[in-house]
């Protein structure tokens, strides 16, 4: 009885070691193969909070984060994934819902009700269909400026380019920019306060290399005015409320980025000021007045986008950036909205 | 005392198992996929293009020296290979999209990646004349391995292949890549044909600029697409050493317990002639080699000149260029 008891023993033992063991190495993987699900951010607590509200996109859905709350503002699935929102008037946002083929732009109000702008969808010809991206309410409170792809047919060239049109009309009126071919176009559009369109623009050099280079447009048609060089390779433009500061993402065409800003005097660019080196800085927005700055980037190795907050960037000497949250995985590619309420 | 030995023994017996049994889809892998073997082809006069015989590497340039395949710590010379073998084509009859000859040196952490655009009109190992990414489509990886080696005038030490759904599924098994997008890349007439019942049909997509995380999809569309860059096949050329150096940097962060996802991930996707213990070396190797330390080189004009041959747009080598520049840190064979 009492040598069946201890069999039984070893048996249980021997197979608990060897289930011990399987389970050590697995504990053993790194952090990025048992990291790889970021959390929602409505699990997400910031690490500080920031006044008014601000908005970000992950995974598809659109977050309103005021205070230390995320609140997924659960717009509809159907039309896409939301990004890029913007801030077009009190209480309502101007967002991108990007399906499979084509984007739309949508306005949205403080109860999540949406209104369509664009109408990109074309089942019989996937050519016909286009990209609507980067929507911002001109000064005027009545346009929308955009990136747009423009209709085509038949070619393998597809670009964006800086588009306008009325918030009550259609918004596909106003072709502002006329891209260098085959290298993606003009993107990022921000309109400046005096009317006219802040943007960045794609060309390809003498060696070969596509670089973007920040350029401003008075009126549809003008000729552009290139704020930075193509050997900076500047691209992500956000311009400070007053319209005094501009902040960039720069790459000089390699795979680290920084983060710059550079002091518009009439829309003339100063000398610019390196705010950050040798990040995977991205979507950098500016708060309501102007005072600080928010932008993405990882904040460890399983590369996830994080919220980082940077006070007083036009301060000679400004603050080490402050990480908002560290367990989200937001698109980098879409610029946080940050509104006073 | 007989007795503790045996219980000493169950408890090896037992852990050895559990481990067995962790490590089973990479041991799987390491038959099905891991150690294959390369059969070089002897070099010969005849084989090499003409204009080989008349270049010379420059005589101020370093000569690299060739270390034995497998030498501990010495520098060797690896082919990467990337094919679409998407359902428009049967088992490993398929193209090379994607051939980068690379140099890696443990010792100084530095990497040397020449992309060879598939246009490039070579002589292939196999005979004739042809776009080099049709020798894997002749005669495999062999075909492949020595149509450069004798056409680069190097010495392969290693290969490795990767089909489409393998580079989808390593990405995300570590958990997507970091990368730079370096511009807005577009294209209507992108290949549909790893979703969907036509292999054959398009769909339009649409990789945004600027740092960015991407998954496998997402860095598959980014390296792929082709008809919206100016440059082509070499902006994709280019794309690719992108998403390769953005997995490099994964690559420190991985070690032996991560080998059996990965090798999961990538079954039937991935073949090499290395072994699996030799790649979970080369994961901390290729880890800590730095950005700076690396050398990218596309073949663009100069290098190459488009033309048309037979109804077939071909870039035609200007090996006077070419040699000197891949001897320059590539051993010559």
């Amino acid at each position: 009885m009492r040598r069946g008891a201890l069999i039984v023993a070893l048996l249980v033992a021997w197979a608990a070691f060897g289930f011990g063991i399987n389970r050590l190495l697995d504990s053993r993987k790194s952090t990025l193969i048992q990291a790889r699900s970021a959390i929602s951010p409505t699990k997400e607590t910031p690490a500080f909070t920031l006044p008014g509200t601000i908005w970000v996109s992950q995974g598809g859905h659109l977050y309103k984060l005021r205070g230390r709350l995320f609140t997924d503002v659960a717009l509809p699935a159907a039309a896409g994934s939301w990004i890029q929102p913007a801030i077009a008037g009190p209480g309502q946002l101007l967002v991108v819902a990007r399906a499979a083929e084509y984007s739309d732009i949508y306005l949205v109000d403080a109860s999540g009700a949406v209104r369509q702008l664009t109408r990109n969808a074309n089942a019989a010809h996937v050519e016909r269909n286009a990209w609507s991206y980067w929507p911002h309410l001109a000064a005027d409170g009545t346009t929308v400026v955009f990136a747009y792809d423009g209709p085509k047919i038949g070619t393998f060239e597809v670009h964006l380019a800086v588009w306008s049109g009325p918030l009550s009309g259609k918004l596909e009126s106003t072709q502002w920019t006329t891209p260098t071919s085959y290298t993606g176009g003009d993107v990022a559009p921000v309109p400046l306060l005096d009317g006219g369109v802040l943007y960045s623009s794609y060309s390809i050099t003498s060696s070969e290399q596509i670089v973007s280079r920040i350029a401003a447009v008075a009126r549809p048609g003008a000729s552009p005015v290139f704020l930075t060089a193509g050997s900076d390779d500047c691209g992500e433009p956000a311009v400070s409320p007053d319209g005094s500061e501009l902040a960039v993402v720069c790459t000089s065409d390699t795979q680290t980025a920084r983060l710059e800003l550079i002091p518009l005097v009439k829309g003339v660019p100063g000398a610019p000021k390196v705010l950050i080196r040798s990040c995977l800085c991205a979507s950098p927005a500016w708060s309501p007045d102007g005072s600080s700055l928010l932008y993405l980037a990882p904040a460890d190795a399983t590369g996830h986008f994080q919220l980082w907050w940077l006070a007083n960037p036009a301060a000679a000497t400004p603050p080490a950036p402050r990480a908002l949250t560290t367990n989200l995985d937001l698109d980098a590619t879409s610029p946080p909205a940050w509104s006073s309420a | 005392m007989l007795a503790i030995a045996g219980i000493v023994f169950g408890f090896g017996v037992s852990g050895m198992t559990g481990a067995a049994l962790y490590f089973s889809p990479a041991i799987a892998a390491a038959f099905q996929d891991f150690g294959h073997t390369i059969h070089h082809k002897p070099a010969t006069a005849t084989a090499t293009p003409k204009a080989h015989a008349t270049v010379a590497p420059a005589a101020a340039l370093p000569t690299p020296t060739a270390a034995p395949a497998g030498a501990p710590g010495g520098s060797f010379t690896v082919l990467l290979l990337g094919s679409d073998n998407d359902a428009k084509f049967a088992t490993n009859v398929v193209l090379t999209q994607s051939m980068i000859l690379a140099r890696i040196d443990p010792a100084t952490r530095h990497v040397t990646m020449v992309s060879i655009p598939r246009d490039l009109n070579v002589q292939l190992s196999t005979g004739g004349t042809d776009k080099i990414d049709k020798a894997y489509l002749y005669g495999g990886v062999d075909a492949a391995i020595n149509t450069v080696e004798q056409d680069f005038g190097v010495h392969i030490d290693h290969y490795a292949w990767i089909g489409l759904l393998g580079l989808v599924h390593l990405i995300d098994e570590v958990g997507g890549v970091d990368v730079v997008a370096s511009n807005p890349v577009l294209d209507d007439f992108y290949p549909k044909d790893l979703s969907g019942s036509d292999p054959y049909d398009f769909q339009r997509v649409a990789v945004l600029p600027g740092p960015q995380h991407m998954d496998g999809i997402e860095a598959l569309q980014y390296v792929r697409s082709r008809h919206d860059d100016l440059r082509s096949d070499f902006g994709r050329s280019v794309r690719q050493q992108q998403v390769l150096l953005a997995l490099r940097a994964k690559a420190k962060l991985l070690g032996i317990a991560d080998l059996p996802d990965i090798a999961s991930a990538m079954s039937g996707q991935f073949t090499t002639d290395m072994s699996l213990g030799q790649v979970g070396l080369l994961l901390p190797i290729a880890g800590n080699v730095s950005l700076t330390d690396v050398q990218q080189v596309v073949l663009l004009p100069p290098y190459t000149d488009a033309q048309v041959i037979g109804n077939q747009d071909v870039l035609a080598p200007n090996w006077d260029l070419i040699l000197p520049l891949v001897h320059k840190y590539f051993p010559a064979r």
